[in-house]
């Protein structure tokens, strides 16, 4: 027992960096998966035939690939292609347009989940399109789109361990722990904290999650 | 886009045995995903059934358990397996490992790999089946001991066969999720599709000049597309077949907790 506090006693400094540096690497992808899902969102449900082809072929591509190939080919790949891509870039980059894939989804099942006839009906009453969508769609759409959001940064946390423990030279939490068991070949011990630290992420991430989905639920 | 079309960099495709090589490190991905699905599946049944027994004592033990293994990443876990597993447990696999299994598959790292993929799934895998099962009205259950079915036979007769069916699009997505995790096992070192990806685009291989990267993952990225966007083509057709069979319109699962398990993480 005592050994166990003493792994973390003395390879605090390391844990934290390593806790700081996915939390970053989360935070990073977060917005590219946001901005990305946006945008493909929008063009699954746009009017044009074409451009929702291709939000579909971005969606079927990204969501069936494994991580590691994309990691692969973001950062070693493009090299070869002479396009000198750094390892924060093509890690945050991979991580964020594959759960982008993921988020378009949930954001185009949530607009949808809003029935025409009230877009009609907003429409009727003589508000404008922004307004019908701002005013109406929207609000009701966060609500169905909280849920499964919630759930795609859980495991986005989870898919960070994937890009620190591939080539790249992020030394994120799993890193840190695979360096510090090289030092201490305190195995059990050492996994066991940087466990805690995965779990701290993810547990709170589906507190909040449940806190959000409470504030909004509709009252009745 | 010059580069990515270039002829030049596409002749490696046809050269010596390349492709071939990475179709058998691909296969070898298809079976760490297949023994795992079967694993995950059948642990991931009765882990369900232990969170939803009456019995407190089985309960909140399960529970923790699928909650640990569940938030944890599955890479970590494989890492550390790799490195705790007592090397008695591995000498025992590859005394165990049946012979058909390719050579990749029957050294000792491998029960690490299986341990992680399976332990990780199953809990996954449980919540999607005890969603399903509760997504059931009461009243299923409450017909089916009006009845007098007894609870075993009620679940098995009754609630079963319609709350899992209900749950085949999470669950596949899932499977989806572990075919696609089955690349990991590279960085403990065992021999399948991305170690081989590797092999080809280095040096000297076959005599050759190396691969490019870009192109032979592109062409690895591909073969997971297709049998992916496979399984889920099946999921569906299986989900029409049920529904002209039986005649009855799915309902549509509405509760926040199945919203969860249909939000299939891409973990």
């Amino acid at each position: 027992m005592s050994e166990l506090w003493d792994v973390l006693v003395r390879h605090f400094p390391q844990f934290r960096s390593g806790f700081l540096v996915t939390l970053r690497l989360v935070a990073i992808s977060f917005v590219v998966a946001m901005v990305a899902g946006t945008l493909v969102g929008a063009l699954r449900a746009a009017s044009s035939r074409w451009l929702r082809w291709i939000g579909a072929v971005y969606v079927e591509f990204f969501r069936n690939i494994p991580l590691l190939v994309l990691i692969f080919i973001a950062f070693l790949g493009l090299r070869g292609a002479g396009i000198r891509v750094g390892p924060w870039a093509a890690g945050t980059a991979s991580l964020g347009l594959y759960t982008g894939a993921y988020v378009a989804e949930a954001i185009r099942s949530g607009v949808f989940s809003v029935g025409s006839g009230q877009v009609e009906a907003g429409l009727s009453l003589g508000l404008t399109y922004r307004g019908v969508l701002r005013r109406i769609v929207l609000p009701q759409a966060v609500r169905t789109v909280i849920p499964p959001l919630g759930n795609l940064t859980i495991a986005m946390i989870k898919n960070s361990a994937i890009v620190g423990a591939s080539l790249l030279a992020i030394p994120d939490l799993l890193k840190e722990a695979r360096v510090i068991n090289n030092d201490t070949f305190q195995t059990t011990e050492t996994f066991f904290w940087a466990a805690v630290g995965y779990l701290i992420l993810t547990v709170s991430a589906t507190v909040a999650v449940r806190f959000l989905e409470r504030r909004l639920a509709v009252r009745r | 886009m010059e580069y990515l079309f270039s002829p030049d960099n596409w002749r490696w495709l046809f050269t010596g045995n390349n492709l071939r090589f990475l179709f058998e490190g691909f296969l070898v991905n298809l079976q760490i995903a297949g023994i795992c699905m079967v694993l995950s599946l059948a642990i991931g049944l009765l882990l369900a059934l232990g969170r939803l027994s009456r019995s407190r004592v089985l309960r909140t033990p399960v529970g923790a358990w699928i909650d640990a293994w569940r938030n944890l990443p599955i890479i970590f876990v494989m890492l550390f397996l790799s490195l705790a597993l007592p090397g008695s447990w591995k000498a025992a696999y590859e005394e165990l490992a049946p012979g058909f299994l390719p050579e990749a598959l029957r050294t000792g790292r491998v029960l690490a790999a299986f341990l992680a993929l399976t332990l990780y799934n199953s809990a996954v895998i449980a919540e999607i089946f005890r969603a399903g099962i509760q997504s059931l009205e009461r009243g299923q259950g409450e017909a089916a001991a009006a009845l007098g079915l007894t609870r075993w036979k009620a679940m098995r007769l009754v609630i079963l066969p319609q709350g899992l069916r209900r749950m085949v699009p999470a669950t596949v997505s899932q499977l989806i999720t572990l075919n696609k995790d089955t690349t990991l096992v590279s960085i403990i070192a065992i021999q399948e599709v991305m170690r081989h990806g590797r092999i080809v685009t280095s040096f000297g291989f076959f005599g050759t000049t190396p691969a490019p990267v870009l192109q032979v993952f592109l062409v690895v990225g591909v073969m997971f597309v297709v049998v992916n966007l496979t399984l889920s083509r099946l999921s569906r057709r299986l989900e029409i077949r049920q529904r002209e069979r039986t005649g009855v319109e799915l309902e549509a699962v509405t509760g926040v907790e199945d919203q969860a398990a249909l939000a299939a993480e891409p973990a």
